[in-house]
């Protein structure tokens, strides 16, 4: 009975606001995510997350990468202080990481073995300590 | 008598002394400034003009900077590696230099203070101060009275009735009438807030600066409020809040439309004794307990932002209409209190429409709209403080008669009714949290800093109990001091000190917006150039939507920033004391009696500017 009393716009545009409160949150939402998961699946071969020594450090501290590929790494720097990455074997570097964000490293793994890679910014009293291995086979 | 000769010469010789040092000879200075999350040691630097200034920045922790305001000039220190500047002091003025090196969570609010003296543009807004205040008050004083107080003009320049109707153009009431308006600029809000949260989310625990959420909240949304939509546009943000979309939604079980009859909640009462903005006013001033963490902690404002949708929601279940609106969201007081004094305003138009028209659509609603949410009386109201702006009485009105005007700013100030002491207390409690804010964030003492960010609890509790005593008690209470001046200078017996301390308190509307505005310059200033980075990279995953994601941080226009604050404050002194006059006009019985009593409340407004001059500049 009601449905039959409001006309036929008020009820095209009642649809019409529904679907873009939708669009607004839960397809906002769900893009998001699908978007940043395909882009990390197709570009990058590993995630790395820098962290100070006492909150975590390197996350993983250990990174594994098949021999003889083109290696990308995304570092991504969750912190409030800035960090820097080098992996001296394959003459990389990112000076400066800012805190927040994040810095892509390219190399070609040509070399087989295990190699280290560490923060090069005073990041913390135990920035001494915030390194890790890269390990290629 | 040789006593005597012997200080004369020594007088003498000291100020010569400190003439040739401060003006003839400008000096080399080597200041080594040692810095450690979040301040710098010293935090406060005096040089002359004209001084060889060498800054050797020693850091003692992490990677920090050294960003020098009004000079525009940088350098940065590791440990054990120096940052050093030379830089000729040519401008005078005190100017903050801050960490430009992201150094932890309150890398923004590391700063310190470099003063150049003479601090001429202090000295230059004190004496406009004091000279516009004794001008202001000679005027008031001396001029005849007029027999139609109602009918003064503000600054004898402007009709206090003058009005403009914007809503005469036909476009534009085509647009307050239609049921998209401020539906779209909720979803379009809608948007942008699903996606702080989800920065908010993602950005967890990482630095604030570079983030979508803190950005955007705290430094645009926050800025935008107090430049531009409370003082000029009056409650516009209440119109395209995105907050209570989802109650609304649940009980009209409608967007766009308009469901007659009643609404889907619970029906619970809202207590009398809380239709007051006493919950607002605590949960304003419980909600700065945590700024050292909403301001900084991505992970803090989504939680905020969360509690806040999800309370709105769940007390649209309970209660009808926008009760959370009216007497709960914290962001809603002090724009209700400040849109007082707002350039705009919702009215209706004619009032023997109003008079004749039956049943009052605007209040019970129609076909066209809802019966006012914000449960005002559209056809009869008059004072911004609880209109959200929603529009449902343009659409639910069939005579047209509800209007959209331009005005003189603070026109409701000399509303009598209502008033009361909890509008009194937002008063306060805004000024106290801008104090606070301001000691806090662009203030240079470490100790603070510490004690905001809960580095020990003792410190942060300390911080709550200051913090809530000088809002609360502190400040109101050399407000009653001064009423009690006012109430025996007046020799009137019979205003009570009550009413005399509730009505001036809304001297402090037009003064207290205007603190808020010149402490936003040193927000957007100086950190504006953020956003730019924020919203190519929303969610810091290296993203680069507009190309402006390597954007460095840039602070800008920081030589004019004291200039913008320092005349922010004085029009807004201006303001207070032009309306404080007329306050007192209503309070006391006898134009005597007014003036009288008007001198202590004078000179406490007076006071209250200068302290928040020599805080932001001096």
């Amino acid at each position: 009975m009601l449905e039959n009393q409001i006309p036929n716009r008020m009820r095209r545009n009642e649809i019409i606001a529904v679907i873009l409160v939708i669009v607004a949150t839960i397809v906002t939402i769900t893009g998001v995510i699908v978007v940043e998961k395909y882009r990390r699946s197709k570009f990058y071969t590993v995630e790395l997350v820098a962290r100070e020594p006492a909150n975590g450090n390197w996350y993983p501290r250990k990174i594994t990468v098949p021999y003889g590929e083109k290696v990308r790494l995304l570092i991504r720097n969750i912190e409030t202080v800035n960090h820097g990455f080098a992996l001296p074997a394959f003459k990389v570097a990112v000076n400066e990481i800012k805190a927040g964000e994040v810095a892509v490293v390219e190399f070609k793994a040509d070399k087989r073995g295990t190699f280290p890679f560490m923060c090069t910014v005073w990041c913390s009293i135990r920035h001494m300590e915030m390194t890790g291995e890269l390990t290629i086979k | 008598m040789k006593n005597k000769t012997i200080t004369a010469f020594f007088i003498f010789l000291c100020c010569n002394a400190f003439v040739l040092t401060n003006t003839l000879f400008a000096k080399e200075r080597l200041i080594e400034v040692k810095a450690r999350k979040f301040s710098y040691t010293p935090n406060l630097i005096r040089i002359s003009k004209g001084d060889t200034v060498h800054i050797r920045l020693i850091s003692e922790d992490v990677h920090h900077g050294f960003f020098l305001d009004g000079y525009n000039i940088r350098t940065s220190a590791h440990p054990g590696q120096d940052g050093s500047l030379t830089f000729v002091a040519n401008k005078t003025g005190r100017f903050s230099f801050r960490c430009s090196v992201t150094c932890g969570e309150f890398h923004p609010y590391m700063v310190g203070y470099l003063v150049v003296n003479p601090n001429s543009r202090f000295y230059a807004y004190l004496f406009l101060t004091i000279a516009l205040g004794l001008a202001g008050i000679f005027f008031q004083m001396y001029k005849k009275n007029n027999t139609h107080p109602a009918k003064e003009k503000l600054f004898g320049l402007i009709d206090m009735d003058a009005r403009f109707e914007l809503t005469k153009f036909k476009p534009v009431r085509a647009l307050f009438k239609s049921r998209w308006f401020p539906l779209l600029g909720i979803i379009i809000n809608l948007f942008i807030f699903t996606v702080i949260l989800l920065a908010g989310f993602f950005g967890g625990y990482s630095a604030g600066n570079y983030n979508f959420g803190i950005m955007i909240v705290w430094i645009l949304w926050w800025v935008l409020l107090m430049f531009v939509l409370v003082p000029v546009l009056s409650r516009t943000w209440c119109m395209v809040c995105p907050f209570p979309i989802f109650s609304d939604w649940s009980q009209r079980k409608m967007l766009f439309g308009v469901r007659t009859g009643k609404l889907f909640s619970l029906n619970f009462r809202w207590p009398k004794s809380l239709k007051n903005m006493w919950i607002m006013n605590i949960g304003f001033l419980v909600t700065t307990f945590f700024s050292g963490f909403f301001t900084v902690r991505p992970l803090a404002t989504f939680v905020l932002l969360g509690a806040i949708i999800l309370i709105a929601y769940l007390m649209g279940l309970f209660f009808d209409k926008r009760i959370f609106c009216l007497y709960v969201c914290p962001v809603s007081g002090f724009q209700g209190l400040y849109s007082q004094f707002a350039m705009t305003e919702i009215r209706r138009r004619d009032p023997e429409i109003c008079k004749t028209h039956s049943p009052k659509t605007c209040y019970v609603g129609n076909e066209q709209g809802y019966g006012c949410p914000w449960l005002v009386v559209p056809y009869n109201f008059t004072k911004n403080t609880y209109c959200g702006m929603c529009l449902e009485c343009f659409k639910s009105c069939p005579h047209d008669n509800m209007a959209f005007n331009l005005r003189p700013p603070g026109t409701d100030l000399l509303i009598e009714k209502p008033r009361g002491m909890d509008e009194a207390w937002k008063s306060f409690i805004m000024l106290g949290v801008a104090v606070v804010f301001f000691l806090t964030m662009q203030g240079p003492w470490g100790v603070l800093k510490d004690m905001v960010r809960a580095t020990t609890w003792q410190g942060y509790l300390s911080f709550i109990v200051l913090h809530s005593t000088f809002s609360l008690l502190a400040f109101p209470g050399i407000f009653l001091a001064f009423s009690y001046v006012s109430k025996v200078f007046s020799g009137s017996k019979d205003v009570s000190l009550k009413k005399i301390f509730i009505n001036f308190s809304y001297t402090l509307v037009p003064l207290g917006l205007g603190v808020w505005i010149a402490f936003s310059f040193g927000i957007i200033l100086p950190n504006g150039s953020y956003i730019l980075h924020i919203l190519s990279d929303p969610f810091a995953w290296g993203w680069d939507l507009f190309g402006t994601a390597n954007f460095p941080w840039t602070p800008v226009f920081t030589r004019l920033m004291g200039y913008l604050q320092g005349i922010t404050l004085v029009i807004h002194y201006a303001f207070s004391i032009y309306y404080g006059f007329r306050l007192s006009k209503q309070t006391f019985a006898t134009p005597a009696e007014a003036k009288r009593g008007w001198i202590p409340m004078f000179i406490f407004l007076t006071l209250t500017t200068i302290v928040f001059l020599w805080l932001y500049i001096g």
